[in-house]
């Protein structure tokens, strides 16, 4: 905006569409909207503004298309990679007011809900026929179905039930032109969609291609069966090898978690669920399926924990002790909050095979930098999530964070893997694009984006090299670099 | 026009000079890359054949858990550009559901990869997806990574054939409405014969005997084979497709004619079946002129 005479026809301009109490441009009223749950980088958009329908939204688009301004989607802003960080201004769409569960399906197994609306809704909706909405992100009591298609958001049961992709049926997206399409299997349609699956290139695409508004999602059935284990072990090697060895017993789990030592003290400080204190590494094993399944696998499990010298096997004795261990582990990175002032939520992959070398890396990169950096992740899908702790008063360690960050990751490609399971790249992974992907990978990509906003006005600056920073975070990384 | 390349360089080099390319045929370039059973994950180069592939995988008790026609010569290139499947199809998904990386070679020439090979990542957009089903349109695939499943301890099969369709309905609906989990459910009439239910089950042995009892008391018989899929596609590739719910409503329109429905998925595989309109033809058509402007792939 070069003006304040252009910010109040805008204000104007967007008000007519959607009213007034829709549309936020003051700074006190926009620092909510600076950030997401990436909080290195900082910046205003021009304008938040809320609308109530996808013709709201498509009114709104059609506007930005018309002044050149770029266009910025968001759901609750729980991104932890800076995906809805409105680098360079711009007119920040939330999908908050568009929050419907707008149908459940029971005989075809599908909800049909409003972008806006948060994970663990379709599920509270659903429950009572025997469905669920499977993925789930240890974020879902707040996230939105809309930021879960922006990244394909995973879970901690990801490793059986799969992740976003696996899930979304279809959505309605207003394209940056302000173009309205269905993508994928309409709510009354076939599984079977002629065609490109343009459904699944937009999934992931972080917020690049348009607004979701719309999103028809496959539930589950629910399995009658479940059993949840809590592996006792002396060392993070030992709860690793007993991974492999479920896996080698061709048993897959509905989710395998592991924490490390300074997670569980954490945890049982903050929450006290009765996590050993000594325990160089929890491993959680959750199965589900059919009872009888369920029985035969829970033995095997039992036995190879005891094999790999678990000092306790501890099964979750009912429903509401099993609710009351997920809560813990999704709350594991609150928790953290007790043990410094500061701490960036590494999200990297490798192959399951490597995750103790992976450890053994983190270990000695704490040790390199001294910042303690405790362990929580998905050890069945080899998505590791490194909580660097800092304290942010003190810039020397803020450097160091960041630089411990990047030695990880760099680690993980190495490894085989990538520098993102499930958070995304947004505006915090920029840099590690090129190391992960030759400059012909990322073309092709850059050729997708076009089909879809041709004048790369949707969540600019985001994802590829070259983007433009928030001026404030370049400083850092340059004492970084 | 069939290009023959010998290796992925010659790929490379002859896409470029080529226009109005019909079809690819990458029998030389059908090398196993990798399979790390600790990883459930593998790498396999395009040309190899589905069969085979399950032939190796089986050695370390896993499998790629799709079932399409015809698995001795489908290879996996065609596989993933037709976005094959089968009967499976309502237990384990799609090759989609499967896919975590490609290598493609673009018209230009240029050998792209996207994805990896670890069994989660968001890194980038989702290119695997979109090569899923583009028939060779886009890209030609060489290289695919597939997450993997252990096989099955135990899997059967059994059929019921039902007096009308309208009983079929109805035990479709008790099925649909049970504890049961089959991993096949399709409905099939072929050459006149009865409306025919087939359900599959896989998993612990314990599992599938259980279900197995309660689908006998249903009226279900042991030994159904699936034969039928492939024999009945091959003369009948098209489908209709629906809301698995509105599934019996439209087979009743269908007169009489042979079909085989995949039940839990909506697709209706029969003879007079119109091909769909495509959605989205705009996006569709941008697509195409953005991977492939000169035209050296087929429209």
């Amino acid at each position: 905006m070069k003006s304040k005479a252009d910010k109040k026809n805008l204000t104007r301009r967007l008000a007519e569409i959607v009213g007034d109490d829709a549309v936020l441009t003051d700074e006190q009223e926009l620092v909510v909207y600076e950030c997401d749950a990436y909080t290195l980088q900082k910046n205003l958009p021009t304008a938040v503004v809320l609308p109530k329908s996808a013709r709201e939204v498509a009114a709104i688009v059609r506007l930005c298309a018309e002044l050149g301004l770029p266009i910025i989607p968001r759901g609750a802003g729980t991104s932890l990679s800076g995906a809805v960080l409105a680098v360079d201004g711009g007119v920040m769409i939330a999908l908050t007011r568009m929050n419907r569960v707008l149908n459940v399906d029971p005989r075809n197994r599908r909800a049909l809900v409003e972008a806006g609306c948060v994970n663990a809704w379709i599920t509270r909706d659903a429950e009572k026929y025997g469905l669920f909405y499977a993925p789930d992100p240890s974020s879902q009591p707040a996230c939105t179905i809309g930021g879960n298609i922006a990244t394909n958001s995973g879970g901690p049961h990801t490793l059986k039930n799969g992740v976003t992709t696996n899930h979304v049926l279809g959505y309605e997206m207003v394209l940056p032109d302000g173009t309205v399409e269905w993508l994928g299997v309409e709510p009354d349609g076939g599984e079977e969609v002629g065609g490109y699956d343009l459904r699944g290139a937009g999934i992931g695409s972080e917020g690049m291609f348009g607004v979701v508004t719309r999103v028809l999602v496959r539930l589950t059935k629910t399995p009658p069966a479940f059993k949840t284990f809590l592996g006792v072990f002396d060392s993070v090697d030992q709860a690793s090898q007993a991974v492999s060895d479920i896996i080698a017993a061709g048993i897959v789990p509905a989710a395998l978690e592991m924490m490390d030592q300074l997670i569980t003290q954490a945890l049982e400080e903050a929450y006290q669920f009765g996590f050993p204190l000594d325990a160089g590494a929890v491993l959680i094993v959750e199965l589900d399926g059919l009872a009888k399944g369920v029985e035969q696998q829970a033995k095997r499990v039992d036995e190879i924990c005891r094999q790999n010298n678990a000092s306790e096997v501890r099964l979750a004795k009912d429903a509401t002790e099993r609710a009351a261990l997920w809560k813990c582990r999704k709350r594991a990175f609150g928790a953290i909050g007790r043990l410094s002032p500061n701490y960036v939520t590494q999200d990297g992959v490798v192959p399951r095979s490597k995750l103790p070398e992976i450890m053994r890396f983190i270990r000695s990169v704490s040790e390199k930098y001294e910042l303690r950096i405790p362990n929580v992740f998905h050890a069945g899908d080899g998505n590791i999530h490194p909580l660097i702790l800092y304290d942010e008063r003190d810039p020397a360690q803020v450097t160091r964070a960041l630089q411990a960050g990047d030695d990880i990751l760099g680690k993980c490609i190495e490894l085989g893997g990538s520098v993102t399971g499930e958070h995304g790249i947004g505006a915090e992974k920029i840099d590690f694009m090129s190391r992960q992907f030759s400059v012909d990978d990322l073309d092709a990509m850059q050729q997708l984006r076009r089909v879809f906003d041709p004048e790369k006005r949707c969540n600019p600056h985001k994802m590829f090299p070259g983007a433009k920073r928030c001026a404030e975070f370049a400083q850092k990384k340059q004492v970084a670099a | 026009m069939t290009l023959k390349p010998r290796t992925i360089s010659e790929l490379q080099k002859l896409l470029p000079r080529s226009r109005g390319v019909d079809a690819v045929s990458l029998d030389a370039v059908a090398d196993l890359i990798e399979h790390v059973p600790g990883d459930m994950t593998a790498t396999v180069q395009a040309g190899m054949r589905l069969a085979d592939f399950q032939t190796r995988l089986a050695k370390a008790g896993q499998w790629l858990p799709v079932d399409p026609p015809n698995p001795e010569t489908v290879t996996l290139g065609g596989l993933l550009a037709a976005n094959l499947n089968g009967p499976r199809r309502f237990g384990c998904g799609t090759i989609r559901d499967w896919l975590i990386g490609l290598a493609v070679v673009l018209p230009d020439g240029r050998l792209i990869r996207n994805g990896g090979r670890v069994v989660k990542n968001v890194a980038g957009f989702d290119l695997c997806r979109l090569f899923v089903g583009a028939r060779d349109t886009l890209g030609i695939v060489v290289e695919a990574s597939f997450k993997l499943l252990p096989l099955p301890e135990a899997e059967t099969r059994l059929a019921k054939p039902c007096e009308s369709l309208g009983q079929a309905g109805e035990l479709l609906d008790k099925i649909w409405a049970s504890g049961l989990q089959p991993t096949v459910l399709d409905l099939h009439r072929i050459a006149g014969g009865p409306h025919t239910l087939v359900v599959g089950f896989a998993g612990p042995s314990a599992d599938v005997e259980a279900q197995s009892g309660t689908a006998n008391a249903l009226g279900f018989a042991e030994g159904a084979s699936l034969d039928y899929d492939a024999s009945f596609r091959r003369v009948s590739p098209h489908f209709t497709a629906v809301a698995p719910g509105n599934l019996v409503s439209t087979l009743r329109t269908l007169n009489g004619e042979s079909y085989v429905a995949r039940a839990g998925n909506g697709v209706i595989y029969h003879a007079s079946a119109e091909s769909p309109q495509l959605p989205s033809p705009d996006l569709q058509k941008r697509v195409k002129e953005m991977f492939d402007p000169e035209g050296v792939l087929p429209g």
